[in-house]
């Protein structure tokens, strides 16, 4: 009788532990686990440490989901959530932008470079243990992306310059080939959409289901859907859901990330993502420490100094890695084009010895100092220093040298004298400079009424002009009136901003002198210049090539010759990023401006961890 | 008498112990001990702050009504208004402002003042002209309690901040319509002048001291208290300066050191 007590109590004990490895996914790390490198030296994530498992981490957010389905998602509210539930063949690096293996371990690209092969990951699995394949992947473009019955816009994300689709074949469980109609090195960016569950989700698909109405997939994984139900291949999985007021996150039991010592990502248990009034309302919660992390203000900052030291967090102001995006004056070469007047205005605007007299008259540090309280950084170029593609960092090719620099730095005398040598001088003695004529050179400078920032920008630059003779009447106005006057080409000068990614490419539409916001010089698409043709051409060289080295030359050359030869837009400056984080949570300090699949407001959510 | 080697052992542990425990921090009954028993009402206090997260945990919120106001020294009642102050949170608008405007013991009130601040930034009105700042400027103004004036006018700085600069907050700490105004200006501009518009400690503690007002000397008290926790003083260091500036007329000075040594204490 002891003897069947002792087996049986042995094979519970054996039970009980199995049911805990079931309960914490994979038994044993899979083959293909993919091992990010906290804390190793001579690696993007050196400066970061690896941590320890469990506690729950609280963010908030201020608009709750609209459904579960990344695939159908469109704002930013939804993919919140989707994106910590889904996972892509590639991922951009949080740390330097490099776009990287994610699901695929690896891949090889055909000499002509329109062939790319995928080699997935083996060993890998849904939350749900389904193994993860190459059916999944094939599923995610053919059934859903490419499937004009899916609401979807990754569609239109993945289209190639040609209009065509890049065509998605399994060759076996654990490779995908990826055919493209041209090369296109950006393919390996927008090839990382998130990779949908066939085995949850074929069932809401027409074409493989026809038992389900067309279109039954854009109601599939809708809020009411019971949690259990979901599944994904990121580091958290919704597990419930309570409207305006939260949702709670756990995380997946077979993620495929582990740090360098074999320990499964993510570090936390769960996220709970409180849903709340407004910006405010979270940085009242953040000091009253019901949040962990906060993605702040740079008004914030001030409020925030004040309780940092005795509260115990971390203000993170980081000049280091501004937000992307571009903000800039756009002098119009066209102005009065389309009704043959104003041709004094529009010669001068047309000389570029007149665009450089302006960068120098630009004081970028007093505006930066008066309008963002130090918060920001000179900006020359339109590719984010955050990109690797940046011509001032060294991630691909090496720096640009400072000879190769190509700011204009601030200088009322250089200004005056360019001016003074294109023959635009004060003729009467009135202190304005003039046309040859004797008409003053006069313009009209117009931002969107109601942004501090840049109204303040424009006043500050309209001064140093009036400095060196130069009329420029400062005139905030509506920003819809002012966005119809940039796309009609019927203003002078305009301070707008961007917003930007980590690919120059995505700038086509504003650089090319057919860009549909070449609002400077529309009529280059008929008449460019030699300068804007080159341009088109180096956004050409960056993309039709594979090799990242060859695209950053490309797009060196790109950044420079906009800066110092075509003066098209003249920047200002870039915020800097700002974000507070509580020091019990290990390796906020990763948080930046890079938004990736894998990060809120720049916290990479699977990295973090709460100290003991 | 004469230690054999076990007992000298034992003693030289429990040294080792002491010291660790020292190292680690104070524990909840050694604060106690502080906010109860110690006669310079500063450093009761400062151990009333440390022990806020504690009695928060520990005690129910009539318990620490009674403390707050009956209790027997600052300590003690800096401990149970702290800690009213978190529970509070968990209260609705109503409730919260209730003991905002009501005859409670100031004490109480006081505690309520933090908890306002998400309902009082959260306000709304179907009012075409309505404007929040001037909604909240006029409850910093007229507002029936000094603890209602005062979240008020927390709440009217914190929405106003962005279009704020240093200068701003300085006129506004010096004159403003109303004292607590004055005194919200002066909790913002410490920000500024621990970020954007830096000062020395000598500054600070010289604005802390003297400040030509209440607004001004909060604004260096409160920078003060930062630079002092970020300093190598321990606590037996700001214990000593706390002893020589008791008397002292500035209670922002003098708040400065509480802060700082309630922070050494574990807060």
């Amino acid at each position: 009788m002891k003897k069947l007590v002792l087996i049986v109590a042995s094979l519970l004990v054996v039970f009980s532990a199995c049911a805990v490895a079931l309960a914490q996914g994979y038994e044993t790390m899979p083959e293909d686990a993919l091992i990010i490198p906290l804390g190793v030296e001579a690696t993007p994530y050196d400066f970061l440490e690896p941590g320890v498992r469990g506690g729950t981490m609280y963010i908030s957010t201020i608009t709750d989901a609209k459904k579960w389905n990344h695939t159908t998602s469109k704002e930013t509210s939804t993919s919140l959530y989707t994106s910590q539930m889904m996972a892509g063949l590639t991922d951009q690096n949080p740390v330097n932008g490099a776009i990287e293996p994610e699901l695929a371990k690896s891949w090889d690209i055909s000499d002509d470079g329109l062939v790319i092969t995928f080699h997935l990951r083996r060993g890998i699995k849904w939350s749900d243990g389904t193994p993860f394949t190459a059916d999944d992947v094939v599923f995610t473009f053919n059934d859903l992306i490419y499937n004009e019955d899916v609401d979807t816009s990754s569609r239109d994300n993945i289209q190639l310059p040609d209009d065509t689709f890049p065509v998605v074949e399994k060759v076996d469980d654990y490779t995908v080939k990826v055919t493209l109609s041209m090369t296109f090195r950006p393919i390996l960016t927008q090839i990382g959409v998130g990779i949908m569950p066939k085995h949850k989700l074929a069932q809401y698909v027409h074409k493989l289901n026809p038992d389900v109405p067309v279109g039954t997939f854009n109601e599939a994984w809708g809020l009411d859907t019971d949690p259990a139900e979901l599944c994904g291949l990121g580091p958290f999985i919704v597990e419930s859901y309570e409207p305006d007021q939260h949702v709670v996150m756990r995380r997946n039991p077979y993620y495929y990330r582990y740090d360098a010592n074999g320990t499964q990502l993510p570090y936390v248990d769960k996220y709970v993502i409180l849903t709340v009034a407004s910006q405010d309302v979270s940085l009242l919660k953040f000091r009253n420490g019901e949040l962990d992390v906060f993605g702040c203000r740079p008004s914030d900052v001030p409020i925030l100094k004040v309780e940092e030291v005795a509260k115990d967090f971390t203000v993170m102001v980081a000049k280091d890695k501004p937000v992307l995006g571009t903000a800039w004056i756009s002098v119009n070469q066209d102005v009065g084009l389309a009704d043959g007047t104003r041709e004094n205005l529009r010669n001068l605007f047309r000389n570029r010895k007149f665009r450089m007299a302006l960068s120098h008259a630009m004081d970028k540090q007093t505006m930066i100092n008066n309008l963002v309280n130090g918060l920001a950084v000179p900006q020359w170029s339109p590719v984010s220093l955050m990109s690797p593609f940046y011509a001032g960092r060294d991630y691909y090719g090496g720096p640009i040298t400072e000879t190769n620099a190509v700011i204009f730095e601030y200088d009322l005398d250089k200004a005056a004298s360019l001016l003074d040598e294109i023959g635009i001088i004060d003729r009467n003695g009135d202190g304005w400079r003039d046309f040859e004529d004797g008409t003053t050179v006069e313009m009209e400078f117009n931002t969107n009424v109601g942004n501090t920032v840049r109204e303040g920008a424009i006043l500050i630059i309209a001064d140093d002009l009036k400095k060196i003779g130069l009329k420029a009447v400062a005139n905030p106005i509506d920003f819809n009136t002012l966005v119809t006057k940039l796309l009609s080409a019927d203003y002078d000068f305009v301070y707008l901003g961007l917003t930007g990614g980590t690919e120059p490419n995505s700038g086509g539409n504003v650089y090319r002198p057919c860009g549909t916001l070449h609002a400077w010089h529309y009529s280059a698409c008929e008449e460019p210049y030699e300068v804007e043709k080159r341009i088109d051409e180096l956004l050409d060289a960056g993309v039709a090539t594979l090799d990242n080295d060859e695209a950053f030359e490309a797009y060196k050359e790109y950044q420079i010759t906009l800066a110092r030869e075509d003066l098209g837009l003249l920047y200002t400056f870039n915020n800097a990023y700002t974000y507070v984080y509580y020091n019990h949570v290990g390796n906020a300090q990763v948080a930046g401006p890079l938004g990736s699949p894998s990060s809120y407001y720049g916290l990479t959510w699977d990295l973090v961890f709460k100290k003991g | 008498m004469k230690l054999t080697g076990l007992r000298a052992l034992v003693v030289v542990i429990t040294v080792m112990a002491l010291f660790s425990l020292v190292g680690m921090g104070y524990t909840v009954a050694e604060l106690e001990d502080i906010a109860a028993n110690e006669l310079i009402p500063e450093i009761s206090a400062a151990a009333g702050i440390a022990l806020a997260d504690s009695y928060a945990d520990t005690m129910t919120e009539a318990e620490l009504e009674a403390l707050a106001v009956n209790g027997r020294t600052i300590g003690l009642r800096t401990a149970s208004a702290d800690a009213l102050a978190i529970q509070y949170r968990a209260k609705t608008e109503d409730e919260i402002m209730a003991i905002l405007k009501g005859t409670a013991d100031p004490m109480i009130r006081a505690a309520a003042i933090e908890p306002a601040l998400i309902y009082l930034i959260s306000t709304t009105s179907d009012a075409e002209d309505f404007s929040l700042t001037d909604y909240l400027k006029d409850i910093a103004i007229n507002g029936e309690t000094h603890e209602m004036r005062l979240a008020a006018a927390k709440a009217y700085y914190f929405m106003m901040r962005a279009s704020l600069k240093a200068a701003d907050l300085e006129a506004q700490a010096v004159i403003s319509d109303s004292a607590e105004l004055a005194y919200a200006a002066g909790e913002v501009l410490a920000g500024f002048y621990l970020s954007f518009n830096p000062k020395t400690q000598a500054e600070l503690e010289d604005l802390a001291l003297s400040g030509e007002s209440e607004g001004m000397r909060v604004a260096g008290g409160i920078a003060l208290a930062t630079l002092l926790v970020n300093s190598d003083l321990k606590a037996g260091d700001i214990e000593v300066s706390i002893v020589s500036i008791t008397g002292t007329k500035s209670a922002e000075y003098r708040g400065a050191y509480i802060t700082a040594l309630a922070v050494r204490y574990g807060s």
